[in-house]
């Protein structure tokens, strides 16, 4: 292959002391260290990158940046690596990638053949019929051409992704000279700066520029290098700015993470991304080796490489003049120098895999492989957008600029306008003063407005006020658009396969507005975000309508300002669970792990049904501290458990416990526990497990928004406490031999009572005496940092007892045994008080209790559904959960099964439901639909307990 | 990420927060007509413009309390620290 | 097709294309008359589908549809297109299932390939409630004759293998709620092909007329506005046009509009934000949801991912978007999928939604006469467009809430009648 290395250029950025040696399609090549990999292979004589997306033709380098369309290529297991700016690495193994069977013979070539039935939407307007022939073909062989890479599954790098926060005063998107100046000048007025540069190198275009653009680069980076207030960040790009100046920052320089996201709170937000070559609209402007003016320099003077042999170059401007000594001195001919401005144009380029022919506006037809085109610039507004701007066109200068940007926002470089590179940085330099000067001022406010921060130091800055001198906007011409007769060929998203005359047809067909034109054409669309395109769309559009261009409008830019790739989004994985002080124990001893919210929690130790019977006999003990632990303090806690249960609260002793039910403003069920009193002005009150946070925020909410006068204080003590509940006939019996200072007789610690002891020695336990299984049962709440020894001491002391220890779904058996529902399970989010059987709990003559009113109505209500026990009929057959009760053999839907379980204290089935109300009258027969289709029979019960339903058990 | 000013933590990330929505007042359960109560369960005027909402400092403070922000800009009045 | 009709298919495609002719315009820009039957306010796929059955079973052809903007630039031009009928209650099933029906036949019916793709919907479950609620959706949805039922992890791995169902992860997969029918659409190409048809049957779109007041008499509110009353026409910003039946189908602007007549609506507007990948090589063969994880992801016939999550947390009418979107997006997608670390976030968008307190639509008459809502689509409004077009264009005509929307009307909130739709609509869309 041939070798198209120039000799060293004064700006070059290889090394060429460091050869690299990678593939290509399999085949060996090598490169330098500075090579981009487009950069490389074009020095080794490769044209064709890529294949298009609908007509598969093939594809040369034409930005040789970051947005080049044509270069996206495969790099190992990484899909669409942007070829025009990825550094070459030793041992990359590249490949053309959305090739069948390879780059340079694809039979989707034959869609160039039929392209001309391939118009804009052609797919909306067929495979309508028969209407099979969409799904089982059509659909299948568009999924095939979808273009872009291969996903390799086995090496995931998820998780090995950082981020981090900053606090810039300034930060300014852009390292070119207007971006380095406003950095400095910001620095200088103390603030602390950012500098973010998507390239390898600061610079900007001045990189590939003359001896003059060289040394003002030199002069501009000793500067920035010299100033301890700016950060500099290479290689990486500012995706985007949101509300409140949340900027987002991808770096690709970091040394440990592949890609890091930096997520900054910007004072002000400096946009310097200097200007996007705009491609020009002619049939065959896809061809490999037309290529923009910013690709020709950058290849010869960055990667001192040979862009072609002989050129036609069409220029509108200083920097396409600029292209025609840079080539030259590469040593390419010339053979036509057309110029925009005086009418110059090319009509068509002709070639397959490479320019041959090139015929001229005047009618000549020259023979050139290079085709360079310097026909103007589009404005990367995307930040300014993201801010709220709607750029404005300005056909004078042939391109959009900014319009309005909040305070905030500060736009300068070729963005703004035109300028020497003294007077972009003069731009910047006044820029960056007035940046630091605004960023200041809101970081002293800030620091004031916060109690607790660190207070300001000195006066806040005086307002300084905007004087800048606007850059210039120099007339350039409106170069869109070829004047060839077959201009409309032209390509105008090359990523998407969009020509001019598809927009045109677009517009014909009624999509005649920016927006519906793009999601008809799918122009812009692309990987390339319409960088490249969008100005163009809106060019040919405004010339089908035969209107301006400034009344066309742009489709808005969205965020990411380039591609982010999900791993870098999502960083590495904070997503806690939560463990209690035994977890370690019950995994140590087999149990089970049940995920449950955010705790992990035992689901049984091996034998669900034999650890629930071991309750029934003898005693178990189940941790069971994910239950919500509220500590409430203050001489009107009363009133608050008057407003948020449904229940009455007023006559609760000291040292008793009640059961209480909450519902949310609209009546319906949202939380149950018990709370006990354990001093005058001092109560524990407890929640469910799920609903633990969410009780805790409504109280709060309560008493600070409705009721501030109340003097309460909540603290949340779910982690605090361990909660173990010792449960079984024999528990009593347990606890006498570890328990001091309380007297566990019946008579002292009856039934729903609470008491503080030393617990196996450990002192100020909280002990109440409450059955959630049915059995004697007490919960034993023990400061977390004691609990694995009271936990050891209980099961020491209990073995002669038979004490084993249980998990979640043994109380799931038990307490549906005993027909204690579980909110969330038994009800849902419909489920009113009534529903759910509280009958007497719920008391209406209060005078504020959350949802009263509709409490009141639910209770003249006799339409709501019931909530029942219910026993099957086959007394084996359990059904699943969710199960439908139907109305006999017809489909109507009557209930359902909530909760169901093998019991084995009973040796039967048992469940709880929901059921129509003319279904809930003990001994009604219901039909249950099960999982299997087959239709069962079950029996409403009396009670919900289906087990000791007087409660004898635990009342002893 | 919009910035919330706590009036105890000052300037905060949203997301440390709790957005609770427009504020609301609760009629008296005792007297309320259901359709009153149902009007302040459920219908809210929803401007896209200012309102005065309530936040909790969820992450922080655990306070209470309202700001007023422009649901067409995000805008939160009297606010310099955002 | 009548009138102005022009038939699409493959002759057509070959012709035009030998010819290079000119294809006529799908639909027309005409000028607004001054009084109408019926203004239908939003040219999103409700309102078009509206007008269009109208037309096109009522024989009501003097109608327009007003959009402040362009035809579908509301949340029917940004939504995920995932299309299933595997509500909860059974007035959600039979609701959504009816317009699943109209989708079948949509590309016939309106002759424009809508790309109704029926891949298999699957809802992830993490946790042992989560599996309950499924399999309470899969015995509901098979009751009414939807294929849908609850899997396990092992047949999960065969619809999608690229998800990770090992055990050894934050949020195990123990299982899914499959819906073979569901699946995605092209979201324009229904809102085009509505329009289309609607155009062809007389109806006038009218693009960028903004409706700036709804006018009404005799309510009991100011200006004649509210209960009691009923209205007249609307103020747009290019005049007035007088009508006796004005309908609201502006979902994210909803209360704006509802406001302007005088009813209060259950409604608040929140953010729903969506994202999409660069194209790779297709993978992914059904769309997969996870409630917990608050996700979904779909690959479209082009390669691209489509992401999307649940509504943003503050309520707004910017549509800017957040970068926390894609985060926690990007981190729970990748707890699902792994393998797609290296693939990259393309563009994300965002769009309002009219969020209710039971997650179901508000829909019908209202307490003023000749005001009707077609509202409270939140994040799953699309799939339901071409019924809900039906059924309030039968409202309409007829004066009386039709049958199947019946459930939805206002007054439940007045009633305290909410619908159980929180934990199908949630996430699922
Ligand atoms: C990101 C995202 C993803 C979604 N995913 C799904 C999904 O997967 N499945 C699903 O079923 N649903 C989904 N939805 C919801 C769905 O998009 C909406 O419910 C549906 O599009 C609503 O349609 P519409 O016609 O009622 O309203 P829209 O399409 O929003 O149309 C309302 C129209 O009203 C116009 N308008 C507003 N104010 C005025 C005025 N004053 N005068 C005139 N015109 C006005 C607007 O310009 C707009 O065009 C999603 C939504 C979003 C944002
Ligand atoms: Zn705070």
């Amino acid at each position: 292959m041939s070798n198209l290395r120039l000799p060293e250029r004064p700006g070059e950025v290889i090394d060429r002391g460091t050869p690299l040696s990678f593939t290509w399609n399999g085949k060996s090549f090598t490169g330098h260290r500075g090579d981009t990999i487009a950069s490389a292979l074009t020095a080794n004589g490769v044209e064709v990158f890529a294949r298009s997306m609908k007509y598969k033709r093939k594809r040369g380098i034409m930005t040789a940046d970051h947005w080049d369309p044509n270069l996206f290529v495969q790099v190992g297991d990484e899909p669409n690596v942007r070829a025009g700016s990825r550094r070459l690495e030793a041992g990359m193994q590249v490949s053309a990638q959305n090739v069948w069977p390879n780059l340079n013979f694809d039979v989707g070539t034959a869609n160039q053949v039929v392209g001309r039935f391939l118009s804009s939407g052609f797919y909306y307007k067929t495979f309508m019929r028969p209407k099979w022939f969409w799904h089982n073909v059509y659909q299948r062989v568009l999924r095939k051409f979808a273009p872009g890479g291969r996903i390799h599954w086995e090496t995931s790098t998820h998780g090995a992704y950082d981020k981090r926060y900053a606090h810039p005063d300034v930060l300014v998107a852009g390292g070119g000279p207007a971006g380095m100046a406003a950095a400095v000048s910001a620095a200088e007025a103390d603030a602390k700066v950012m500098l973010v540069e998507h390239e390898p190198e600061l610079g900007g275009h001045l990189r590939w520029g003359d001896a003059d653009d060289l040394a003002a680069l030199a002069e501009l980076r000793s500067a920035v290098d010299a100033h301890p207030n700016i950060e500099v960040l290479l290689d990486s790009t500012v995706t985007g700015r949101y509300d409140h100046n949340w900027v987002a920052v991808m770096q690709r320089s970091h040394d440990i993470a592949p890609e890091r996201l930096v997520k900054a709170r910007v004072g002000s937000l400096v946009v310097a991304p200097g200007l996007i070559e705009r491609p020009y609209v002619f049939s065959g402007n896809d061809t490999p080796g037309v290529m923009l003016s910013g690709a020709a320099r950058r290849l010869i003077n960055l990667w001192a490489v040979k862009p072609g042999s002989k050129a036609v170059v069409l220029s509108a401007n200083p920097e396409g003049d600029a292209v025609i000594a840079d080539l030259e001195a590469a040593g390419v001919e010339i053979v036509a120098a057309l110029d925009a401005r005086a009418g110059d144009d090319i009509a068509e380029v002709k070639g397959s895999g490479r320019v041959s022919k090139v015929v001229l506006g005047d009618g000549r037809t020259v023979d050139a492989d290079l085709v360079v085109t310097a026909t103007g610039w589009t404005a990367p507004t995307s930040l300014l957008n993201m801010a709220g701007d709607r750029p404005v066109y300005d056909p004078s200068a042939a391109r959009y600029f900014p319009n309005q940007v909040p305070d905030n926002v500060l736009a300068t470089g070729g963005i703004t306008g035109n300028g020497s590179t003294a007077e972009l940085a003069a731009h910047g330099t006044a820029t960056g003063t007035l940046a630091a000067n605004r960023a200041l001022r809101l970081r002293h406010a800030r620091r004031a407005a916060a109690s607790r921060a660190r207070s300001p130091e000195g006066p806040r800055p005086e307002v300084l006020e905007d004087t800048r001198t606007p850059l210039a906007r120099v007339p350039h011409p409106e170069c869109y658009l070829s004047s060839g007769a077959n201009a409309k060929k032209g390509m105008v998203d090359y990523s998407e396969d969009v020509a001019a005359k598809d927009l045109v047809q677009a517009a014909g067909e009624g999509f005649d507005s920016i927006e519906l034109m793009k999601r008809y054409t799918t122009v812009t669309m692309g990987p390339t975000q319409g960088k490249l395109e969008t100005v163009n769309a809106a060019a040919v559009l405004a010339k089908a309508r035969q209107m301006e261009m400034v009344d066309i409008g742009t489709t808005v830019w969205r965020p990411p300002y380039a591609p982010i790739s999900l791993g870098a989004l999502a960083g590495r994985i904070f997503e806690p669970v939560r463990r209690s002080a035994l977890q370690d124990w019950h995994d140590a001893h087999g149990a089970a792990p049940l995920l449950a919210g955010q705790w992990v929690r035992p689901d049984h130790y091996g034998d669900p049904m034999g650890e629930a019977l071991n309750v029934r006999e003898n005693v178990g003990i189940i941790d069971v501290t994910p239950l919500g632990k509220l500590d409430l303090r203050g001489p009107d806690v009363t009133k608050l458990l008057e407003l948020v249960y449904v229940n009455k609260w007023q006559k609760l002793d000291i040292g008793r416990v009640r059961y209480g039910t909450m519902v949310a403003e609209d009546g319906v069920v949202s939380d149950d526990g018990v709370t006990g009193r354990l001093g005058e002005d001092h109560y524990l009150m407890t929640t469910t497990s799920s609903g633990a946070g969410a009780v805790w925020e409504m109280l709060e909410d309560y008493l600070q928004t409705y009721r501030p006068e109340w003097d309460v204080h909540v603290t949340a003590v779910t982690g605090g406490l361990t909660s173990i509940n010792v449960a079984g006939p024999k528990s009593r019996e347990l606890l006498l031999r570890l328990v001091d200072g309380v007297d566990l007789s019946p008579e002292a610690f009856p039934y729903f009572n609470v008491r503080r002891g030393t617990v196996a020695g450990v002192e100020d336990c909280i002990i109440w005496r409450i059955g959630f299984t049915g059995e004697l049962s007490y919960e034993v709440h023990v400061p977390s940092g004691h609990a694995l020894h009271v936990w050891e001491a209980l099961l020491a002391n209990g073995e002669d007892l038979g004490i084993k220890p249980f998990g979640v779904e043994s109380q799931r058996i038990l307490r549906l045994e005993k027909g204690h529902y579980i909110v969330g399970q038994d009800t849902d989010g419909l489920t009113k008080a009534p529903s759910a059987g509280l009958g007497g709990l719920v008391k209406l003559d209060k005078p504020d209790t959350l949802g009263l009113p509709e409490l009141k109505a639910a209770y003249e209500r006799t339409d709501l559904p019931v909530l029942v026990a219910v026993q099957p009929d086959d007394p084996q057959l359990v059904p699943t959960e969710a199960d439908q009760i139907v109305d006999g053999d017809s489909n109507r839907i009557l209930g359902r099964i909530t909760s169901s379980r093998m019991s084995p204290t009973l040796g039967r089935s048992v469940c709880l439901g929901q059921v129509d109300p003319s279904l809930a009258a003990a001994g009604t027969s219901v039909t249950i639909l099960l999982v299997d289709g087959r239709r069962t029979t079950g029996t409403v019960q009396e009670h919900h307990a289906h087990v000791d339903p007087e409660g004898v058990r635990q009342n002893v | 990420m919009i910035v919330v000013p706590c009036p105890n933590c000052g300037p905060r990330n949203s997301s440390d927060l709790r957005p609770c929505g427009e504020i609301t007042s609760r009629p008296d359960p005792a007297t309320a007509s259901l359709s009153e109560w149902r009007t302040y369960l459920y219908l809210r005027e929803n401007p896209a413009g200012w309102v005065t909402e309530t936040w909790y400092c969820r992450s922080g403070c655990r306070r209470y309390f309202t700001i007023e922000r422009n649901t067409a800009t995000n805008e939160i009045r009297d606010s310099e620290v955002s | 097709m009548a009138k102005h009709g022009y038939t699409y298919s493959a002759g057509k495609l070959l012709k035009h294309g030998l010819s290079s002719g000119a294809w006529p315009r799908m639909w027309r820009r005409p000028e607004a008359r001054s009084s109408y039957d019926v203004a239908i306010i939003g040219g999103g796929l409700h309102g078009l589908a509206t007008a269009y059955y109208l037309a096109k079973e009522h024989g009501i052809t003097n109608v327009a549809v007003l959009d402040k903007g362009y035809l579908g630039g509301g949340g029917s031009g940004r939504n995920t297109a995932i299309v299933r009928s595997n509500y909860l209650t059974p007035e959600g099933v039979a609701f959504y299932d009816r317009s699943l029906d109209l989708y079948n036949t949509m590309a016939q019916d309106l002759n424009l390939n809508v790309m109704f793709s029926r891949r298999g919907h699957l809802t992830l479950a993490h946790t042992d409630s989560a599996l309950r609620t499924m399999h309470w959706r899969a015995e509901v949805n098979k009751l009414q004759g939807i294929d849908s039922s609850v899997i396990d992890e092992h047949e999960v791995k065969k619809q999608a293998p690229s998800l990770d169902t090992s055990k050894d992860t934050r949020y195990p997969i123990l299982g899914a709620l499959y819906h073979p029918p569901g699946g995605i659409v092209r979201h324009d190409a229904v809102v085009w092909g509505y329009a289309r048809a609607a155009d062809h049957l007389g109806v006038h779109l009218l693009q960028e007329t903004e409706v700036l007041d709804i006018l009404c008499e005799d309510g009991e509110g100011p200006e004649g506005k509210g209960a009691g009353g009923r209205v007249t026409g609307v103020r747009t910003n290019r005049g007035d046009i007088s009508a006796p039946a004005v309908v609201n189908c502006t979902a994210g602007w909803a209360s704006l509009l509802s406001n302007m007549a005088g009813v209060t609506l259950p409604i608040t507007t929140h953010p729903l934000q969506a994202a999409v990948t660069e194209p790779c090589k297709v993978f992914l063969p059904t769309v997969v949801v996870s409630g917990s994880l608050h996700v979904y992801v779909s690959q479209t016939d082009r390669g691209e991912l489509v992401f999307g999550a649940s509504v943003d947390p503050v309520g707004t009418y910017r549509v800017n978007g957040t970068l926390e979107f894609t985060e926690e997006l990007a981190g729970h997608v990748l707890e699902l999928m792994p393998g797609i670390s290296k693939m990259r976030l393309l563009r994300q968008w965002s769009g309002l939604c009219d969020m209710t307190p039971d997650y179901s639509p508000v829909m019908g008459t209202t307490q003023v006469d000749g005001y009707f809502v077609d509202v409270g689509w939140g994040t799953y409004g699309f799939k339901a467009g071409p019924v809900a077009g039906e059924t309030m264009a039968e409202t309409i005509a007829t004066g009386r809430d039709a049958d199947l929307i019946a459930p939805f009307h206002i007054s439940r909130f007045t009633e305290g009648d909410l619908v159980g739709e929180k934990g199908a609509a949630a996430v699922g869309h």
